[in-house]
This record gives structure tokens, sequence and C-alpha cells, in this order.
């Protein structure tokens, strides 16, 4: 991989890393999270805490008035209604792609605000998946159920979908930094040369989060944490 | 395509005062507009002489990963020319003041220059609306004309609405957009059939996501602020 920039999907999202990165270090990875560890890690037991984090994947301007969710023992429970159509939360390990490493990570916390449209036809993926993994099945059911989920049950693609990730809290990755400020564009499976995407100094990536499910996930890297202080762009 | 997040950074960057004098100073830069802007300059003001310069601007507008593979159109006295083919899909044109929206003050601009590297999507579906407005610019009609012809040509379907996926790369340090914000900053833009901008959380403070809503193309344009130029050098963020 040499100078190359890799790019590791994690958590609803994310991320970059490793500039030359052995092979060594990612057989690590690869053997660290082989299973679902006990549930009370992925939980976070101030709720409170929760929904700030939650709240900080957004400009103020926005999460303010969002709807939130929190992860309870049983899936998502909405612990603040909100006012502006905009619903936040933190995601889990699982919502990464399913051959990526840290899926089972239990450290991942990944704070995204959808905007309208994306909640209406991104944010039954993230019930759907937690359901299946909170109700104890195997990757490998999960994947089934999410192929059948996509192909029966899964509302249109709104248009336009995106979701927010500019938390500076979160946890993404084992790797580098750990996290990065993006928007995350939500699209009809397209080739990624369509974007200009992962192309030297390019501020768009292509994840493989959805790609089981049918749809690209464009992420568009902002310069820029949701509290407006700059974040580092490593491209 | 008028640019820059302008609103919320004089909102987030300082006190009344400053707001104030800045709101006085920029009533006085649209009226010094509206007064030098009224007509169609003499059309060699739009155009620029150095061919190879133009194609440079236009290559700009995107990192030179995407850029130098891309198709090139130049601005010539009857209409775009290609000056460079492509092989990646993407278009780079620098295009002049008549694409900013009918009301803006410096529509008439000759001095704007603004690249832009089209996607394929963008170029089926927002091409055309280039080549269209500069073919009513350079053919003299005024703008009730140019406003009256863009909106028979959407009624009729005669230009396309945004394909999904349709954007562009605006990251050009030169590009120029107006008295008002200058070169702006670096962004992507990208366009959607007409969209309520309330569900999006476009220029809500601290976002870096800006709208425009234009008329009378049935188009929103998103346009989401990045911190580095095509180059790879860091933008201002004042």
């Amino acid at each position: 991989m040499g100078q190359t920039l890799r790019i590791f999907a994690l958590a609803g999202s994310v991320l970059v890393v490793a500039l030359g990165a052995t092979s060594q270090m990612r057989a690590q990875s690869k053997t660290s999270y082989p299973s679902m560890a006990a549930l009370d890690q992925y939980l976070m037991p101030d709720r409170n805490a929760e929904i700030a984090l939650a709240r900080t994947a957004a400009p103020d301007s926005i999460s303010r008035d969002a709807k939130i969710l929190v992860l309870g023992s049983h899936g998502y429970e909405t612990a603040v209604e909100g006012k502006n159509g905009f619903v936040c939360a933190v995601e889990r390990g699982w919502m990464a792609p399913f051959d990526n490493p840290e899926f089972w990570n239990p450290k991942i916390r990944g704070p995204l605000c959808f905007t309208p449209p994306a909640a209406r036809s991104i944010l039954p993926m993230t019930y759907k998946r937690t359901e299946m993994v909170l109700a104890g099945q195997s990757k490998d059911q999960i994947m089934e159920g999410i192929a059948a989920f996509a192909k029966k049950e899964l509302p249109p693609l709104a248009p336009g979908a995106f979701t927010y990730m500019m938390s500076k809290e979160a946890y993404l990755t084992d790797r580098g930094d750990h996290n990065i400020a993006h928007l995350m564009f939500y699209t009809p499976v397209m080739d990624g040369a369509v974007w200009g995407a992962d192309l030297p100094k390019s501020p768009v990536m292509l994840n493989p989060q959805f790609a089981l499910e049918g749809i690209d996930v464009f992420m568009v890297l902002t310069g820029m944490w949701s509290d407006g202080t700059l974040a580092p762009v490593n491209n | 395509m008028e640019m820059s997040r302008e609103k919320a950074k004089n909102l987030a960057s300082g006190g009344f005062v400053l707001v104030v004098v800045l709101a006085a100073a920029w009533q006085v830069q649209a009226q010094d507009a509206n007064a030098l802007y009224t007509s169609m300059a003499p059309l060699d003001q739009y155009l620029m002489a150095d061919r190879n310069a133009e194609i440079a601007l236009a290559r700009s507008a995107a990192p030179d990963s995407i850029s130098r593979d891309a198709e090139v159109l130049v601005l010539a006295r009857h209409g775009y020319e290609t000056a460079v083919k492509g092989k990646n899909g993407f278009v780079c044109v620098v295009e002049r003041s008549w694409m900013a929206p009918f009301d803006d003050p410096e529509f008439l601009n000759p001095d704007q220059r603004a690249p832009l590297c089209l996607n394929p999507p963008a170029v089926r579906t927002h091409l055309p609306l280039t080549f269209k407005t500069t073919e009513l610019a350079m053919a003299g009609q005024s703008k009730t004309q140019m406003f009256d012809s863009i909106k028979a040509a959407y009624d009729k379907k005669e230009l396309p609405l945004p394909e999904p996926g349709a954007m562009c790369y605006m990251m050009s340090k030169q590009q120029y957009f107006s008295r008002k914000v200058g070169n702006a900053d670096p962004h992507l833009m990208f366009w959607f059939p007409q969209k309520d901008h309330l569900s999006w959380g476009a220029e809500f403070a601290g976002s870096p996501v800006d709208i425009h809503q234009y008329s009378p193309q049935p188009i929103t344009e998103f346009d989401i602020s990045v911190s580095k130029w095509s180059d790879g050098t860091a933008a201002p963020t004042d």
C-alpha cells in the first residue's frame, strides 16, 4: 500500500488512516474483535452523556432542536423529542461495512445527525441492524436479514439525504486520530469515480458502508468540527 | 452559483457594531454594483484573451487528479468551445457572471470568473443550462428576456432537471465571484430538483452547508465548504 491513503469505513462512517500501515497491524486489528463483546460494553451508562455526544455531531444551531436517540438494551429509544425534523444518535461499530475488522469494536462511538430525508430513508437501516445485533444474531444472519430488508422494506432513498458527522468527540476507529469531521451523502450505487472520490487532494471519499443495502455513501471532509474549530484533513 | 457562508460568518464573527459596519459597507457595495452592472459590458470584457490561461483556470477548479483528464471548455465569441478533450467524464469550464441568480446585482459583472469541474451527471444536466444561458447573454438578450427564455426552456422540458449525484468542484484559489465575496471559499456544489432548504440544515450557524434557490430554474443548489483549495493549500477560515 506504500504511501497510498487507505480508507477504512467504520461506525456509520469512517475512516481514513494509516499511511503505510503494516499487514501485521491489520492482522492484529482483525483478531481483536472477532465477535460481539458483552452488551454493556456497547452501552453508555450515562444517558445524558449519550445525549450530549449525539448532539455534537452537528452545529448546535441544528442539533439543539433535533430528536435525540440513545441506545438501550433493546434498541434505540427517543430521549429527547425534536422540533426541526433532524434526528441525532450515536451509532456503534456494527454500522460499519460487514467485512470491517472493527465491526464488533465496542469502543466505537459514531455520533451523527440525520437530515429529515436521511431520517426517513437511512435511519431505518440503523434501527434494523441494531435490532438484529441486540437479538444476538450472527454477522451472517445479520447480512442475510439486511439484504432481505433492503429488498422489501427499506424506504426509497430520499434525494439529497445526508448526515452530519462533525463531532470532535467521536471515536470511529482504533487507527490514526480515531476521527474526522465530515458529511455523508447517500446516493444510488454509482462508480466512485463519478464523484472524483478517493483521488489525491479530493475532499470526497467513497465509504462502502451500505454496499449490501445498495446505497453509496460519499464522505465530504469539512475541515471543521461542529463547534467551529478547525479539524485536521489528512488528505 | 453565488457562494460563501458570509452571512453566517458575519453573524458569528463579531459584535453588533461590526455587523452594522459590514452591513453598511455591503449596502454601499450593492448600490455600487447596481449602478455598475446594469447592462452587458462589451463582449471582450467577458472573454479571456489568453486561451491557455483560461484552460489553466478551468482546471484549477478541482484537484489535478481530477482535472488533468477532464474535458476543458473555453469561452469564445460564439459560445463555449472544447479546448481539450477529456478521458474521465468530467468537464471543467470557467463560467461567467450570467450564471449567477437573476437578482444578483453583479449578474453582468464582466470580471467574474467561476471555474468549476462538473462530474458526469452534472455534465448531462447542468452544462446544458450553462450553454443556454451563455448563448442568450452573448446574443444580447436583456436580463428579462433571458429570464423568460430560461423559464420557457424548463417549462417545455428543453432543459433537464439535475440527475441524482450531480455535483461539481469549485476549489480554485483564482476564482473570483463578485465585489461582495471575492474568491469566497473552496467548496463543492450539489444540484437537486427544487427542495425546501429547511430540511437540510443549510445556512444554520456553524453549518458548512449553504443553499441557493434559483428562479426561474427549478433547482436547489447546496454548497459544501471544504478547507483546502484544489492545490492542497489551506483556505482562510475567517
